[in-house]
């Protein structure tokens, strides 16, 4: 029972209500990317891409699916997968040993990026458990810190994370470097650092794919920039 | 108080309420306004780590953003339930951040507001019994499970 909801369902009439003309929209978002032709170049269905793939063990995924569905242009299959599967990937692209030299898991990355950059409800979904690492990175430039270390966050790393977050302080005043002795970033980040990332995700439009995907969190990222990129003298730059 | 409980989430009836932000709102007799997390946002959050409010003198529109509250895997804004200017921000919350998961209508409010249009704004919360059989619907719409109090929080009989 718990493995069949597991199951991927590639039957098309879970999306029948999405027209056509949207899934084909979408598809063709995808193909006009600049890599495409790099990764995509016809599948005979091997399957080594499937016996690389660590994804394909755990979960009900597999790279030759995608890959065939996408030379086939099979439109309705592609959109199912952009929804139910391209998550399961962990873009590691072990697949990228492709005798046609496709590279399925870069056929992935821009299935996702399509998918994000249409805030599909599905991309909503699989990115939601990843809020606040997205706002450590984008606000701080770490990405992970050690107050993530916290028992109701990591049960699985056992009873004595427990004992780490209620102590965690001096543990990271024992670490020899003074830039460790942090507990909300990974370590120091110095003023001029988070002001040039600042502009970075400014110029590049990262922060209108957040927008789309998650407006809370675009709330409180430009609420964070702004303030400090004025305190820079940036007064001019503006996230609306 | 009076209050109620649906599925172990406590709602109190003197209350105003933005049901959708899960914010509630209380009307001081100075004519301020204190401003907090519902029971059920402390409980969707986890255990908080960090609540950081904006500070006092800011001048917020009704929807944006108060203060970011920080669990181990979750962030998300306190959006204003009213238009004003923060007034106050509670200290307490700068230390022990789970204030909120432990009291959240009394100990672990978050801002105080100078409100800039109350009269008209009230008009879109809910309070009462409407508040009530609003987060009725929503507690079951939204399929949000039973809350969970840490200990040392309120007790509500």
């Amino acid at each position: 029972m718990g493995l069949n909801k597991m199951a991927l369902d590639l039957s098309t009439n879970k999306y029948a209500d999405v027209s056509y003309e949207e899934k084909e929209r979408l598809f063709a978002e995808v193909k006009a990317d600049a890599r495409w032709n790099h990764v995509m170049y016809g599948c005979y269905e091997c399957g080594i891409c499937v016996a690389a793939c660590p994804s394909a063990r755990f979960y009900d995924f597999s790279p030759r699916v995608i890959a065939q569905a996408a030379a086939r242009e099979d439109v309705d299959l592609v959109y199912t997968l952009m929804n139910d599967s391209v998550w399961d990937c962990s873009q590691c692209f072990s697949c990228d040993r492709c005798p046609r030299q496709n590279s399925p898991g870069q056929i992935i990355t821009i299935m996702r990026e399509v998918a994000v950059k249409n805030g599909l409800k599905t991309a909503k979904q699989a990115l939601e458990g990843y809020g606040r690492i997205i706002y450590k990175i984008m606000s701080t430039g770490t990405q992970v810190s050690p107050d993530m270390l916290q028992p109701n966050a990591f049960p699985d790393w056992g009873g004595h994370v427990k004992e780490i977050s209620d102590n965690l302080e001096v543990w990271r005043k024992a670490l020899p470097p003074e830039t460790l002795h942090t507990t909300e970033t990974g370590w120091q980040i110095t003023d001029k650092t988070i002001v040039e990332l600042y502009l970075i995700w400014h110029m590049t439009g990262v922060m209108k794919l957040i927008e789309g995907v998650d407006e809370g969190l675009f709330m409180i990222l430009v609420d964070v920039m702004e303030e400090r990129l004025a305190d820079a003298g940036y007064d001019d730059v503006s996230f609306d | 108080m009076e209050h109620e409980k649906i599925n172990e989430c406590v709602i109190m009836k003197d209350l105003y309420y933005s049901v959708e932000d899960n914010t509630w709102i209380r009307v001081n007799e100075d004519g301020s306004v204190t401003v907090g997390m519902t029971d059920i946002a402390q409980n969707l959050a986890g255990p908080i780590l960090h609540a950081k409010a904006k500070s006092a003198g800011t001048d917020r529109k009704k929807g944006k953003p108060i203060a970011t509250v920080e669990s181990g895997k979750w962030v998300g804004p306190v959006k204003s339930p009213i238009s004003g200017v923060i007034t106050e921000v509670n200290e307490k919350l700068v230390g022990d951040a789970q204030l909120i998961n432990r009291s959240p209508y009394r100990d672990g409010w978050v801002v105080k507001m100078k409100p800039e249009s109350l009269e008209a704004e009230l008009k879109e919360l809910v309070t009462g019994d409407n508040a009530v059989a609003a987060y009725k619907t929503k507690i079951e719409h939204d399929n949000i499970k039973a809350c969970t109090h840490i200990e040392g929080s309120d007790t509500y009989e």
